[in-house]
């Protein structure tokens, strides 16, 4: 990069925030989906608003594009760095910076963990309630750019109806706020849109949160079911039933044994089993836990364990949420596929994907969210034998056209990023991306701000009068001029 | 269009209508003494882009209208050529009852909408006020809310998906039919409260709740105004699940309606527990059946557009409300103003129905105003004089983020054709 930039930027971030040696700038080539790699021409670590504003309205000036990145944890590319640009590290931005329980709202930094805002609060007895698999590990910023979810937000929502306001930095380097700690900020719900755009339309640095108070009562039950199918029908009782659990989870007979061989949870060695747990007022959950239990037993659940003690609770849930994990035991590599279908859709959708393990030869896990249609397919291949690598590719995009089949998404979680960029237009017009594109070109007109990501080849956003000017974003060759 | 004669202009409108129609206004079509020429009622998504794209050409300034319910809120928009009216499209196109989601059109009234999802025991868990007469379309744009927004959420909490016709003649969709989904930008957020100024929502899907099998109201009389924040701040801190948690308040009589809806035994137990929270507070009564249902048709004569006044919405954090409410009706006393409060305790968010001098109006407002800094509460003029909107802005300050939305309305609306000056701030 060039050096009179790069000085520029060591003076706003100071030597100990930046990044420039080569060895050093390997740690942030991708993000947790490895496939997808890109060395950074500069990295930094900023520790204030004022050192992130500075940064990026040098970019802004001198036609260089950034990325915003968290902890990495993101699964699609999205904190993927731009080669010629400046990879911004937020990590080190790791304040929680007010507490008020009279109000139930935390203000942070967007590189506080997760799972640390709940630990902030849990002894008043209060949480945050999205809790992706990666809470211990994954960042706010993070969450809030995906729009992450996690296994109770059946019943809690997402990231988005719980972030109430945000400091951001335009990729202008303009400094703006959105809503705060009073609901209903009068103004276009630039937050309901800037949750869930993957850093492409601005950098956020403060974060205020809704938190919520610890239900009085939690049960958790483990249903063990002879077929996929038959954990389905259950689900789709359940909702049928008129009950709003606060997580419905299902594993099949490959991320059972694995979660077996990796944590021990004792779960019964069967086709499928479904997780579901329900939270609030003791007489609610009490009345509603015997109706789970006599829907999963009239959908024909072979075993049913209910957890008597928070320790057994913890077990069914450390099975859970180590299944990712876990695949690496039974599996040298696997694909995590992440879409959405219509609950109703579950047998379905889960029999073609039998059938296209079967007819491809790869052995594919299921691990998701089904009380809210998020399939979490997980592709197992070897990398060592050759094609198989782009057969798994092959494989989980099949199963996003089956997703798309039942009327469902491409992603409902991970991100679109730059993993599934171009898988976009199998879901959405020409028309549909175009008006996205109104809102990028409102807060980023000239796609420095996570260029490539999300929306396949953009559109510029207008030209501008006069001779004709090389556009920043072809310079790098992230756009073409239609 | 001087040159082109009226009729010509009604057979161009018509002609984009789809199996709909068109007309001349007249005075019933009247929004803040302005009367538009002409009012269409298209039938299908392709009918309203086919409008919009033909008054984008001739330049005609367009209003979206529903059931009339809320024209009167916010600036008003001045001379408008065309009404498009979205009673031609009042379709349920889908009840999917086992995914608990449905799509409708934008001009089916919420009590229609609830009425066919009924039949599978589920609802649109929304009770904004005029049901009957209030559109999905509406209430989405106005993102507005009643009572039970504090158990299910605003509008912006249940839309998963969005239809919408853009002002060039582009229809667009956003979201999907799936409760979650993270593919593209949220579009469905950003129409959500937008008061129809970036395009026309065509059809909209939400996710829905099942119809509770039980519900009972503590309906709490305090004995001291501002002995209701600790009230409120009790009920929040315990480990009730409550629906609604709703203060009523005149310079008479200070009530709080607090709902709990689930199985029978629960809701039963959960009011009782909340008798106990007020304690001597107040005087609590538990209700069920006709004499719930009573109290809260009670509770929402408060909206009743006969009856008059200025009608803000005051937003703060929760904690803050009752002190602030304290000030205006300190205020108020002091200054001859009449203020009764109606709104949702437990999420600091309420509607005050002012009545009084118009200047002494203006000036209360603006220092509350004051009192209020951006982000952490907001006072916004619902239904107010011509004469008070002109005193006071109806938006207050929007904050360091307008400039933003200023230039998304631009992309969206780039010839400043469509609900002019209706969006959030005048936009």
């Amino acid at each position: 990069m060039d050096t009179t930039f790069l000085r520029e930027i060591e003076q706003i971030v100071g030597s100990d925030g930046i990044v420039r040696d080569d060895g050093e700038l390997l740690t942030y080539e991708s993000d947790a989906l490895v496939k997808l790699r890109a060395k950074p021409g500069v990295a930094v670590l900023p520790t204030s608003t004022q050192q992130v504003q500075g940064v990026v309205r040098l970019c802004h000036e001198s036609g260089v594009p950034f990325v915003a990145r968290g902890q990495g944890t993101g699964l699609s590319g999205g904190a993927m760095p731009h080669p010629d640009g400046v990879l911004i590290v937020m990590t080190r931005m790791n304040r929680i910076l007010e507490i008020d329980l009279a109000n139930r709202r935390i203000t942070v930094e967007p590189g506080v963990m997760n799972l640390d805002v709940s630990k902030a609060v849990a002894q008043d007895g209060y949480y945050y309630a999205p809790d992706p698999s990666s809470q211990v590990i994954c960042s706010i910023g993070g969450n809030l750019a995906e729009n992450s979810g996690g296994a109770h937000c059946l019943k809690y929502g997402f990231t988005v109806h719980h972030v109430l306001g945000v400091e951001a930095v335009l990729p202008d380097g303009e400094l703006i706020h959105l809503g705060g700690p009073a609901l209903d900020a009068p103004g276009l719900d630039l937050l309901g849109v800037l949750v869930g755009s993957e850093g492409t339309l601005a950098v956020v640095t403060q974060i205020t949160l809704n938190l919520l108070r610890k239900p009085a009562a939690v049960r958790t039950l483990l249903a063990a079911f002879d077929s996929t199918e038959a954990a389905g029908n259950a689900v789709s009782g359940i909702i049928s039933a008129g009950i709003i659990p606060a997580a419905v989870e299902m594993m099949d007979r490959v991320t059972i044994e694995a979660a077996e061989e990796a944590v021990h949870p004792n779960f019964p060695k069967t086709d499928a089993i479904l997780i579901v747990e329900l939270d609030g007022a003791e007489a609610d959950v009490t009345a509603l836990f015997t109706r789970v239990e006599r829907v999963c037993t009239e959908a024909a659940a072979r075993e049913i364990q209910i957890a008597e003690t928070d320790e057994q609770r913890a077990r069914f849930w450390q099975g859970r949420k180590s299944a990712f994990a876990a695949m690496g035991r039974v599996s040298p590599n696997y694909y995590v596929q992440d879409g959405v279908i219509p609950r109703t859709k579950l047998s379905e959708v889960l029999s073609r994907i039998e059938a296209l393990s079967t007819r491809s030869g790869l052995k594919i896990g299921n691990v998701f969210h089904a009380g809210d249609g998020n399939l979490h397919p997980l592709v197992c291949y070897d990398d060592r034998i050759e094609g198989q690598a782009d057969l798994a590719q092959d494989v989980a995009s099949e199963i996003l056209t089956y997703c798309l089949d039942a009327g469902g998404s491409i992603t409902g979680e991970h991100g679109v990023g730059a993993d599934k960029a171009e898988y976009l237009p199998k879901m959405f017009t020409e028309s549909d991306l175009d008006t996205m594109q109104l809102v990028r070109c409102a807060f980023d007109p000239d796609h420095i701000c996570n260029p490539g990501k999300v929306f396949p080849t953009p559109r510029l956003c207008g030209e501008v009068p006069g001779p004709y000017r090389r556009h920043p974003a072809e310079s790098v060759g992230l756009a073409e001029r239609l | 269009m001087a040159v082109v004669s009226t009729d010509t202009l009604l057979e161009q409108i018509r002609a984009r209508s789809g199996n709909g129609t068109a007309r001349v206004a007249t005075d019933n079509d009247v929004v803040d003494g302005a009367r538009p020429r002409f009012v269409t009622e298209p039938t299908d998504a392709d009918a309203v882009a086919a409008t919009l794209e033909w008054a984008s050409s001739e330049q005609l300034k367009v209003m979206v209208v529903g059931g009339r319910t809320k024209l009167a809120w916010g600036v008003p928009s001045g001379q408008i050529d065309l009404f498009l009216s979205t009673s031609g499209l009042s379709a349920v196109v889908e009840h999917r009852h086992g995914d608990l989601t449905t799509t409708v059109e934008a001009g089916a009234t919420l009590a229609s909408v609830n009425a066919t999802l009924k039949a599978h025991r589920q609802w649109l868990p929304w009770d904004p006020p005029w049901a009957d007469r209030a559109t999905i379309g509406g209430i989405v744009a106005t993102n507005d809310s009643g009572p039970r927004r504090h158990g299910f959420g605003a509008p912006r909490d249940s839309i998963i998906g969005i239809t919408m016709a853009r002002i060039d003649g582009e229809v667009a969709k956003a979201g999907g039919i799936v409760v979650k989904n993270v593919a593209g930008y949220d579009l469905s957020r950003l129409l959500t409260g937008s008061f129809g100024c970036l395009g026309v929502i065509v059809t909209a899907t939400f996710k829905l709740a099942p119809i509770a099998p039980a519900s009972r109201t503590v309906e709490v009389t305090i004995n001291a105004f501002k002995s209701s924040a600790d009230i409120v701040a009790d009920l929040l801190a315990s480990a009730l699940t409550p629906t609604a948690i709703e203060l009523m308040s005149t310079a008479a009589v200070t009530r709080l309606l607090v709902r709990f809806e689930s199985v029978e035994q629960a809701a039963v137990q959960q009011a009782a527990e909340a008798c106990d929270i007020v304690g001597p507070r107040g005087s609590s009564q538990t209700l069920d059946g006709n004499e719930e249902t009573a109290a809260w048709e009670r509770h929402a004569t408060h909206w009743s557009s006969s009856a008059g006044g200025t009608l803000l919405k005051v937003s703060c954090v929760p904690a803050e409300l009752i002190l602030t409410l304290s000030w205006l009706r300190t205020q108020a006393s002091a200054t001859g103003l009449d203020v009764a409060v109606a709104g949702r305790a437990g999420l600091g968010v309420v509607d005050v129905r002012l009545d009084g001098a118009l200047e002494t109006q203006a000036r209360v407002i603006s220092e509350l105003r004051e009192r209020l800094p951006i982000g952490r509460g907001s006072a916004v003029i619902r239904h107010g004089d011509a004469a008070l909107r002109q005193r006071v802005s109806a938006w207050g300050c929007i904050g360091d983020g307008k400039r933003v939305m200023q230039a998304v309305k631009q992309r969206f609306d780039p010839d400043n054709l469509l609900n002019v000056g209706r969006g959030p701030g005048g936009l």
